[in-house]
């Protein structure tokens, strides 16, 4: 394991390391992923991850911007996209590639408040096309015995 | 649902029988080698949940360059009954709305070309912002008004000319836009990206017609033998894919209402005589209006880089509008159902509309040939102009390219993509990517062969075949 700390010293950003946290799933057109998590709130920084993976490859000790956003959904699943497609919108918008994630789930809500830590686009080399939107095509979001499973695809 | 229930039920034409909740046919325009690599995939298997959409009439269709695709496939075409509750389902457009092509003829022959060939691929590289991050030709503040307008606010504004419009699919403004059902989020994607490539398969490419196949149609739709041609494939960017998943968010919670239930929630869909199915539609055309001002003003970038090189004025390179075609949306047409005539919601997604000789929508000057359809390869192969015809029998639409046959991950795996690069060059393509790491998920070999999918076009009664373009140069993504 190890861990990244932010400028003001608050947040602890844990990635695994020598472990892969996702996987890339084959689609003849577009991409997938697939991750797990001790939580759910890892489980969305796994997929978080794993979606900026398929852009560029950043170590999360890079990040040097950062932005928070809150969402609010009412499904599991919903929450999951939802919160993926705002990390898409603002990569666009803000002209960052997204490398480190710190997730808090509001208890008894289907609501995340995200920080997102970036480095600029124009920094990074990428490794595939950039994400165009999240979809709802074979999503999975559960809860096993094991933890929690995610399971994205990506319009890229 | 297997591949293997597909029946050949003519030359070029393989179908399933409607079963469980489908209510009409699945319909799949392949050869046998096609066939083959359709069985692959997840593809035939989205062709059957498309056939289960409420009010869908006829069957549904994938075009000859079908591919597995989120919810629809990639090549699916499917018409809904407006009036006996036929539904729109944004993923049945897609996240990259209007996303079409855009063909340029040319005063230049290859031999223009190769004298100037390193100077204008120069330019093309310099003026065409493209890949990751942002970098647009036209300024954001246009964006309100390329909502409502199209292409037409664009060209107020000096890109473009006066006679493009004529030349392109709705005259390149979309009937029923309604910027105000644009969310915020979708025009601060947009303000940055007015004139702008994209990435993935999205591409200009420099061509030389090759081959005339039918030179009275070649004729009337401005090219021939020996030409330069410049053809632009891209959509309507980060501002169509956040509408698209702005409407699919609402459309969730919508469907329970209208009591629709399907396999894939990328499916998801509302009727389209309904409030919600009213915003999408709206929605839909402001952001198709991006779109064709996006090609629009990108198609006038490669005018001056042209012009540039040869010293010569824009109006002296002859770059004339060939024509302009969506291949990602939803149009309310008046097609024969049962010997009716009747408002069908005709969803094209990865598919051409391809109307045939006479059709009111038609130019007038294009009306003797039927319409131009533009049909891209890979960069390294070819690339055709078909005509629509009156047979058409799957709502006058045909394939949209070539169709990828292989991931992107096994693409980049199997050549780095300086090899790509070198590949091409050495068969005298020249490449200018947007980025060299990512140019072999889009090498040939990772594309169907288009020469078949244009042959099934036309063994299937989609589209006539006019020209095949040959690429020389390739400004990727």
């Amino acid at each position: 394991m190890t861990c990244s700390r932010r400028d003001d010293g608050e947040t602890c950003l844990v990635t695994r390391i020598n472990v892969m946290p996702y996987r890339v799933l084959s689609h003849t057109a577009d991409t997938g992923i697939e991750a797990t998590g001790d939580s759910l709130a890892s489980l969305i920084e796994e997929l978080a991850t794993g979606m900026f993976g398929l852009v560029a490859t950043i170590e999360p000790m890079a990040a040097e911007r950062w932005t928070k956003f809150s969402v609010e959904s009412p499904s599991l699943e919903d929450l999951v996209v939802d919160t993926l497609s705002e990390l898409v919108y603002l990569s666009e918008t803000e002209d960052l590639v997204f490398c480190a994630f710190s997730v808090d789930l509001s208890p008894g809500a289907l609501a995340v408040t995200m920080e997102a830590g970036g480095v600029p686009v124009a920094a990074v080399e990428p490794s595939g096309p950039p994400i165009k939107a999240v979809t709802y095509h074979r999503l999975v979001v559960e809860e096993r015995e094991d933890g929690w499973y995610g399971r994205v695809y990506f319009d890229v | 649902m297997g591949v293997v229930e597909y029946q050949r039920i003519s030359d070029v034409v393989w179908e399933l029988a409607p079963h469980g909740a489908m209510t009409v046919p699945g319909r799949i325009f392949a050869s046998e080698t096609l066939m083959d690599l359709v069985r692959l995939e997840h593809a035939a298997e989205q062709v059957a949940n498309v056939a289960q959409l409420p009010g869908i009439r006829k069957a549904s269709f994938a075009m000859p360059d079908i591919h597995w695709g989120y919810g629809f496939p990639i090549g699916g075409v499917a018409a809904t009954e407006v009036d006996a509750g036929g539904v729109v389902s944004p993923g049945g457009v897609g996240f990259d709305i209007c996303c079409g092509v855009r063909l340029l003829a040319s005063n230049f022959t290859e031999a223009d070309f190769n004298t100037h060939r390193e100077v204008v691929m120069r330019n093309l590289d310099q003026s065409i912002p493209r890949g990751l991050g942002k970098g647009a030709i036209a300024p954001g503040d246009l964006v309100p008004e390329v909502l409502a307008r199209g292409a037409a606010a664009v060209l107020d504004a000096g890109y473009g000319w006066e006679e493009d419009l004529e030349r392109c699919e709705e005259h390149g403004t979309s009937a029923g836009a309604d910027p105000g059902a644009i969310s915020d989020h979708a025009i601060a994607r947009g303000r940055g990206q007015l004139g702008s490539l994209g990435a993935g398969n999205h591409f200009l490419e420099v061509q030389v017609v090759d081959e005339v196949l039918e030179p009275s149609a070649a004729e009337v739709f401005g090219l021939a033998e020996g030409m330069l041609v410049v053809m632009l494939h891209c959509g309507s960017r980060g501002l169509g894919h956040q509408t698209c998943t702005d409407q699919l968010r609402a459309m969730g919670p919508a469907m329970s209402r209208y009591g629709i239930t399907l396999p894939d929630r990328q499916l998801a869909c509302v009727p389209v005589r309904s409030p919600e199915g009213d915003e999408y539609l709206r929605a839909m055309a402001a952001s198709a209006n991006f779109a064709w001002a996006n090609r629009h003003v990108l198609a006038h970038a490669a005018r001056l880089a042209f012009a540039e090189a040869f010293g010569i004025s824009s109006e002296e390179t002859g770059m004339r509008l060939v024509y302009d075609v969506a291949h990602n949306l939803a149009k309310i047409e008046t097609h024969d159902i049962d010997g009716r005539p009747s408002a069908l919601c005709v969803h094209r997604k990865g598919a051409t509309r391809a109307f045939g000789p006479g059709h009111p929508d038609l130019p007038e000057d294009l009306r003797p040939t039927g319409q131009p359809v533009l049909v891209p390869g890979s960069m390294g192969t070819g690339s055709w102009v078909l005509r629509g015809v009156l047979d058409n029998p799957a709502f006058f639409s045909a394939a949209h390219g070539a169709g990828r046959v292989m991931s992107r991950k096994q693409a980049k795996q199997r050549e780095p993509g300086r090899l790509v690069r070198d590949q091409l060059e050495a068969v005298g393509i020249s490449v200018r990517p947007g980025s060299i790491g990512l140019l072999s998920e889009e090498a040939p070999y990772a594309y169907k062969d288009v020469d078949e999918v244009a042959d099934v076009c036309a063994r299937g009664h989609l589209a006539a075949k006019v020209a095949r373009l040959r690429p020389v140069g390739v400004v990727k993504g």
